[in-house]
């Protein structure tokens, strides 16, 4: 009776990991994941681009290069892949909506717009065009979120400050799941007495229990309210991260935290395990297949030395866009850099192209020619990418 | 140290409970690698606010780079602490073992005392908080029994902890005889505290001082063929992390090499075919709360891998609330607010599953939610007892 054997090793908890660990639990694998870290998902502003080059998201993909990795992600997985999202979240109590068909905006704290495809119920009601009213409220000290930014770009917004004891978006995440902050926050909105159709709120109103948040506020005021993003600490984020990582366990899967792989035992084209150094002896977990989800640069699933880039844990070989000089656009704020470009390159299956493995699938910011930062298909093609793995890793395991 | 590594990504500072509810702590980013930068060898260290750092490491486990901030700021904690004046409650808290051991030798006068009025006050007036009862100091410590009796195959030295052993011994002589009924030998090596409560109240001296001590017998033990087991999570961080790391123990990597969790040394024996426990039926449903320091430890939850084989046990694991007594943390009266927040916090998460008990590997994590939620709170050592029949004598 072995307790430690699994079906299937995640590397990586991003939303490409936790999607194809969801899947595989789903149909009974027993599934374990290993992170290093937190992914880049608590980094981001909780919102699903899946292309927002495009009006219509679908559209944008068929235009995309042929080597990018949607392309080896059939139309229906795509869809399949949004709804299960759908149903999860739902499930979850942080309802997204949204739609494959049209792209939608939501507003950003610098007043402009940004395109993405599926929103938490949150930043539902962000105002479309220039039309709507707005008032904005914000927290006394809280830094990085200024309403004159926006009100530069609208005439017709306003705002008021309130004092809320906090001036972190964490700090006032907190507050905000306080019932008796809570309250007293509604009352003093009752009676500041805004005369705009739509109130606009730094995203801070809560960590688990947003939606309801949002919700009470809404329906106490009478008025449409919705979030707009902030740089890290991002609360929409981490939501997005705690809801997908909760469900995956609420499936049966197991997560090992603190453990970041430093490489494998095999047998000629079979990993039987993946291994880390742990303090004291190493650890090694053995399993029948493993998903690499690793992300890249900044999750850390890729590493760039002085001219080249490496993956580390299968040593797989990487795609690496020209020579350095080649790496970046001299202007900083240009969106394609050629090192968006880097990762590795899948074949239908997923599994690595010009790699030995039988048994080691990939997906999510690892692949190469994502092009996350032009494409604006960050959680998106994590999404895709990692149901569809989940399903080729399940048909070799059977 | 790795503080060059930081991308400034505020992942750590999502994670930092204590950020979370203290406005006065600047986060682990901001304390870790941004202060390091300009923390000068020779300069005197200025930042007091270092101290409300309460070492739960959980910023470590979030960096996707590295950084390991926790590291950083305990080790400016350290400088901090040479450099000024302690206060009564670090100092006490650093000796806690030599005041539990007084208080076991006078347990019925020191638990009256501490339980009265006069004791709160006493407690306050010292800097030590009583929003939760002080334990109960216990009589009978884990004394003897440091020679091998029996001759089984598999031999192991229990490191039981100050806890079990000043204040409830009965669960380390559950331990024992679990481990005789798996059929191996237990001995229990002469021990002190490990030394986190020095370090983490910012004592270097101390915390060397007693390492030195443990570090000298364990390794004697090593060499005679015995593993090291720990129960307490804390206790075994500190052995696996801080005697090879900060701490410089020239036996630390021997010692991390050969030291285990209880639970994933049982796991060892049921996977190795050398046991097949039955396990019997517990009918109910418990709230695991995991110890930041079990998360920190990289080796996933080996008891929650043993409840799932026990039949009719619902086991829910909570690993994203840190309990917020950290030991001798949430005692001092400066950290009250953060740590009675962050055990609330937690136990409001429990409550809501309509969990019959709370388990948890690390005593003073059962200290806090047992006393924040008034549920019974286990060590997963007792659950697995329970399901097997054992019973400990008190
Ligand atoms: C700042 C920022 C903001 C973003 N904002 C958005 C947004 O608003 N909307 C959007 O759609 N997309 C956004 N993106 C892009 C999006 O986050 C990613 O493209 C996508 O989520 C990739 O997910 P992933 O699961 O592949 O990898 P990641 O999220 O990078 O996760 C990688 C995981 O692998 C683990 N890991 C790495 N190496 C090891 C190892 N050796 N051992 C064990 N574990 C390891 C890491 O710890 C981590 O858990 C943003 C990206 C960034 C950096
Ligand atoms: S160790 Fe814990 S309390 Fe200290 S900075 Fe890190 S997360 Fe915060
Ligand atoms: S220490 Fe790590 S998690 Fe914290 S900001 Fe730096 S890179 Fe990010």
């Amino acid at each position: 009776m072995s307790v430690t054997q699994h079906d299937v090793i995640i590397i990586g908890a991003g939303v490409a990991g936790l999607t194809a660990g969801a899947v595989l639990a789903e149909k009974g694998c027993n599934v374990a994941l290993v992170a290093k870290g937190e992914p880049t998902a608590c980094l981001s502003t909780g919102c699903i681009d899946i292309c927002s080059l495009d009006h219509e998201p679908l559209h944008g993909i068929g235009h995309l290069p042929e080597e990018h990795p949607y392309h080896l992600v059939a139309r229906a997985v795509i869809r399949e892949a949004v709804d299960r999202f759908g149903k999860i979240t739902d499930e979850m109590g942080l309802p997204y909506v949204g739609s494959l068909e049209t792209n939608r905006r939501i507003l950003a704290a610098l007043g402009t717009f940004k395109n993405t495809c599926l929103v938490p119920s949150t930043m539902a009601a962000a105002p479309q065009d220039e039309k709507d009213d707005l008032h904005i409220i914000t927290f006394s000290g809280l830094k990085d979120f200024y309403p004159s930014y926006i009100i530069a770009r609208r005439g017709n917004a306003s705002f008021s400050t309130y004092e809320a004891g906090a001036d972190t978006t964490m700090g006032l995440a907190a507050n905000f799941e306080r019932h008796d902050f809570l309250e007293k926050f509604i009352l003093w909105l009752e009676k500041i007495k805004i005369p705009e159709n739509k109130i606009a709120f730094p995203a801070v109103l809560g960590l688990e229990s947003a939606a309801r948040i949002a919700q009470k506020i809404e329906s106490s005021v009478g008025k449409k309210i919705f979030e707009i993003p902030t740089i890290p600490p991002s609360m929409p984020g981490r939501r997005l991260f705690n809801v997908l990582k909760d469900y995956f366990r609420k499936k049966g899967g197991v997560i090992y935290w603190s453990w970041p792989v430093s490489g494998v035992e095999k047998a000629k084209n079979i990993v039987e395990a993946v291994i880390t150094p742990s303090d004291g002896r190493p650890q090694s977990l053995n399993a029948k297949a493993f998903i690499l989800a690793s992300g890249s640069f900044v999750g850390g699933g890729l590493h760039a030395r002085r001219d080249t880039i490496v993956e580390n844990i299968f040593n797989l070989p990487v795609f690496v866009p020209g020579k350095r000089d080649d790496w970046f656009d001299s202007d900083y704020f240009a969106l394609n850099h050629g090192i968006g470009k880097a990762g590795i390159i899948a074949d239908s299956s997923f599994r690595p192209k010009e790699a030995p493995w039988e048994n080691v699938f990939v997906c999510g910011g690892i692949l190469a020619h994502t092009e996350v930062l032009k494409n604006g298909c960050g959680h998106g093609l994590a999404l895709a990418t990692g149901h569809a793995a989940a399903a080729s890793c399940l048909e070799y395991i059977k | 140290m790795k503080y060059e590594h930081c991308i400034r990504c505020t992942i750590c500072v999502e994670n930092c409970p204590v950020f979370r509810v203290n406005p006065d702590f600047p986060g682990p980013k901001q304390a870790g690698p941004d202060a390091q930068r300009f923390r000068m060898e020779r300069e005197k260290s200025v930042d007091k606010w270092v101290l409300l750092c309460s070492q739960c490491k959980r910023c470590n486990m979030a960096c996707p780079c590295g950084v390991e901030p926790a590291e950083i700021i305990l080790r400016a904690q350290q400088k901090y602490g040479l450099q000024h004046p302690r206060t009564l409650a670090h100092l006490l808290f650093a000796n806690n073992y030599y005041l539990s051991a007084l208080g076991s030798l006078t347990a019925p006068v020191a638990n009256k005392i501490a339980a009265m009025k006069i004791g709160k006050k006493i407690f306050h007036a010292m800097g030590i908080a009583t929003y939760i009862p002080f334990p109960k100091f216990s009589f009978k410590t884990m004394r003897g029994k440091n020679k091998r009796k029996a001759k089984a195959a598999k031999r192991v030295a229990l490191f039981y902890g100050c806890f079990i052993n000043f204040y409830r011994p009965d669960i380390g002589r559950k331990i024992i005889r679990l481990l005789e009924s798996f059929n191996v030998d237990v001995v229990l090596p002469p021990q002190w505290c490990c030394g986190l409560p020095a370090l983490g109240n910012g004592n270097l001296t101390i915390a060397r001082y007693f390492a030195q001590k443990n570090a000298a017998s364990l390794s004697n033990y090593i060499d005679a063929g015995y593993e090291i087991i720990y129960t307490c999570t804390s206790c075994g961080l500190c052995l696996l992390h801080d005697y090879p790391g900060i701490l410089e123990m020239p036996q630390g990597k021997k010692i991390a090499e050969n030291t285990r969790d209880l639970h994933e040394y049982i796991i060892g024996l049921i996977d190795d075919g050398y046991i097949e426990p039955q396990f019997g039926e517990v009918k109910r449903k418990i709230a695991y709360h995991i110890p930041c320091h079990l998360r920190a430890l990289g080796i996933g939850y080996p008891a929650a891998k043993i409840m799932k084989m026990i039949p009719g046990l619902e086991c829910e694991i909570f690993d994203d609330t840190c309990c917020g007594l950290n030991g001798s943390y949430g005692f001092k009266k400066t950290n009250e607010a953060t740590a009675v927040q962050l055990g609330n916090r937690a136990v409001s998460l429990i409550k809501k599953t309509k969990a019959e008990n709370i388990m948890a590997d690390c005593g003073s994590c059962r200290m806090q939610l047992g006393g924040l939620s008034g549920m019974e709170a286990l060590d997963p050592a007792e659950v697995i007892c329970e399901s097997l029949g054992i019973t400990g004598e008190k």
